[in-house]
């Protein structure tokens, strides 16, 4: 089962390798651009001195220059690749046995159909988990300099540096498998698992935005000239902390009421939205498991 | 092959029935073949021939009754009931992608009883390379690689559903040749659904006919052909006059050709009696066309040539 789960999926192993490749020499050339900018600006030198006071304007260029021209290609890559693959992987495992009539030679040999779909998806699920924690850790090298002035639980850094990446491949693969069962075609179910993780991509970035389970409000004092300098821009946050997440600054008599996500909700968030993109990717090739046992015509 | 096994049936079905939603694919069918024999499946298109190949091999589960392979009952999803049975699907599916060498290691990791040296012979023999990519085979080639993935998983009966029915005349010939052969070196019991009557005739001698689902004719060849004879009478003999059964009536201007369904022996004595009657055994298409031209003679096939093996 082993080499003929290989064999059948080749084609999408080398195309991950390719795309792994790819992630490889962009992360590395954009990681060590990154890490000679953020020297150069001595930005690090200025968190050592005073933990950020007075580092804005430093900070503020780094971060535009890193977040903006540079990074984009690779964001936009993170935030396609794990549908399209999944979906590539996941369409034609029953959806191309089933269009091309070799599922009567599949399913006639020595090997019940339910335990062969559930030799491939362990299999295959293993491949994509390896696949997803390796482009994880590349990326999240890339990014490790923004990470130590910057958010991170806002895209690009809440996908490329957690769960939530690997999480999401497994997402588009289940419910493009489950399509292939439904529809019965290689496109067809490519196309449809994409659009449907799409949805839970969108309610995922959602979490990170307005339907955000981990904010916190915090009172901070201050005085005068301070108080009225304070914005969600301040560089370094009101809240003293470079990863924070600064929505709302409410000034009041002698304190500021200040809304945000704090750098620790990274991880628990992660967890959540991970966890979303499991429970749907388990449901779908739960559902496919299932529908292909009871299947009788 | 033990004695024991040559008295179980290679394949037994008993009442068998396949509901689709709120019709029947396959009704109240009864049958028992012996071993080694080369069963020939006729029947119109949706007769029930893919039906009964499906629920043989256990890609589907039945509605109703129950079919066994050797003795054992035929479940869905089971790997024991796989192991008994080789299927070779209509259109002869192969994966295009792969090399004829991938095609047999795709047999091997999925069979125990793959049997790698059968499978590199006979396309050796065939002048198959190994290294070919399925695609870039001819139609007929592409159909002995997939008669060869079902020979060498060796289980001991093979369902064949239309296998020659895109191929040339040639290669028909060998292809059926190809399984006689198979099944006269290793006692391989084999199932044929074709279309093609007079194929069957010169390569079975068991025969299912199916009409609209259900069973009309199950039975040995020889006693088909044993239990059934064609006389020629005048014109004005009643069909209650007859012999047996009417079951096809041909009326010329003073002779009558009438196929009917009766025992040698009250056939030989009716023709006998009668100056004027002529008798002729009957031939295997005409009677297999008869018979499928009339599904209403569906009930009960002639005591003469019942089941062979009890």
């Amino acid at each position: 089962m082993i080499w003929v789960t290989w064999r059948q999926h080749r084609p999408q192993a080398l195309t991950a390798l390719g795309v792994f490749a790819f992630v490889v020499a962009y992360a590395l050339a954009f990681g060590l651009w990154m890490r000679s900018t953020f020297d150069s600006d001595a930005i690090g030198s200025c968190l050592a001195r005073s933990g950020g006071a007075g580092c804005g304007g430093a900070i503020s260029s780094f971060l535009h220059a890193a977040q903006g021209g540079a990074g984009a290609p690779l964001t936009l890559v993170l935030l396609v690749v794990p549908g399209v693959l999944g979906a590539t992987v996941g369409a034609p495992l029953l959806g191309q046995e089933l269009e091309r009539g070799t599922w009567q030679l599949a399913w006639t040999q020595t090997v019940p159909r339910t335990r062969w779909l559930v030799v491939k998806l362990g299999l295959i699920i293993a491949g994509l988990v390896v696949f997803g924690a390796a482009v994880t850790a590349v990326t999240a090298w890339a990014w490790s300099p923004l990470d130590r002035v910057s958010v991170k639980t806002q895209p690009p850094q809440f996908i490329a540096e957690g769960l939530v990446l690997t999480c999401s491949l497994l997402c588009a693969f289940g419910l493009a498998l489950l399509a292939g069962l439904l529809l019965r075609n290689t496109i067809g179910a490519m196309v449809a698992g994409y659009f449907a993780w799409d949805v839970c991509l969108g309610i995922v970035i959602l979490l990170t935005g307005p339907l955000q389970p981990f904010s916190a409000t915090k009172v901070i004092t201050c005085a005068g000239a301070a108080c009225a300098a304070a914005s969600t821009n301040s560089v370094p946050p009101v809240t003293g902390n470079l990863g924070d997440q600064v929505n709302s600054v409410t000034p009041a008599a002698g304190h500021l009421v200040v809304s945000y996500v704090p750098a620790s909700a990274f991880w628990p968030l992660q967890f959540v939205a991970g966890g979303i993109f499991v429970a749907i990717a388990l449901s779908a090739a739960g559902a496919a498991v299932w529908l292909l046992q009871r299947r009788t015509t | 092959m033990t004695h024991d096994v040559g008295r179980v049936p290679a394949l037994r079905a008993d009442r068998l029935g396949k509901r689709y939603g709120h019709s029947w694919g396959l009704r109240d069918c009864t049958f028992a073949v012996p071993p080694g024999s080369i069963v020939g499946l006729v029947g119109p298109n949706g007769a029930g021939k893919t039906t009964l190949l499906a629920l043989t091999v256990g890609l589907l589960a039945p509605s109703e009754g129950e079919v066994a392979l050797f003795g054992e009952r035929s479940r869905a999803q089971d790997a024991a009931t796989l192991a008994r049975v080789s299927y070779l699907a209509q259109d002869h599916p192969l994966y295009r992608g792969f090399t004829v060498a991938d095609m047999f290691r795709f047999g091997r990791s999925l069979n125990p009883s793959w049997d790698a040296g059968l499978a590199r012979a006979r396309v050796a023999a065939l002048d198959i390379p190994l290294g070919r990519k399925v695609k870039s085979l001819s139609g007929g080639q592409q159909a002995q690689v997939a008669l060869t993935m079902a020979l060498a998983k060796r289980a001991p009966l093979l369902l064949l559903d239309e296998p020659v029915a895109s191929l040339d005349p040639l290669a028909r010939l060998d292809f059926m040749r190809d399984v006689v052969a198979a099944s006269a070196e290793s006692g391989l019991t084999v199932l044929i659904a074709s279309h093609v009557i007079a194929e069957l005739e010169r390569l079975c001698d068991w025969l299912l006919v199916l009409n609209g689902g259900r069973l009309q004719l199950a039975g040995a060849v020889e006693d088909l052909l044993a239990g059934h004879a064609v006389l020629t009478v005048p014109r004005d003999a009643t069909n209650g006059a007859l012999p047996g059964r009417v079951i096809e009536r041909t009326d010329s201007d003073r002779h009558s050709t009438v196929l009917v369904s009766a025992s040698a022996g009250t056939v030989t004595a009716a023709v006998a009696a009668r100056p004027g009657w002529t008798a002729e055994p009957a031939g295997f298409e005409p009677v297999v066309l008869a018979y499928l031209r009339r599904p209403q003679f569906a009930a009960a096939p002639p005591a003469a040539w019942g089941t062979a093996v009890a």
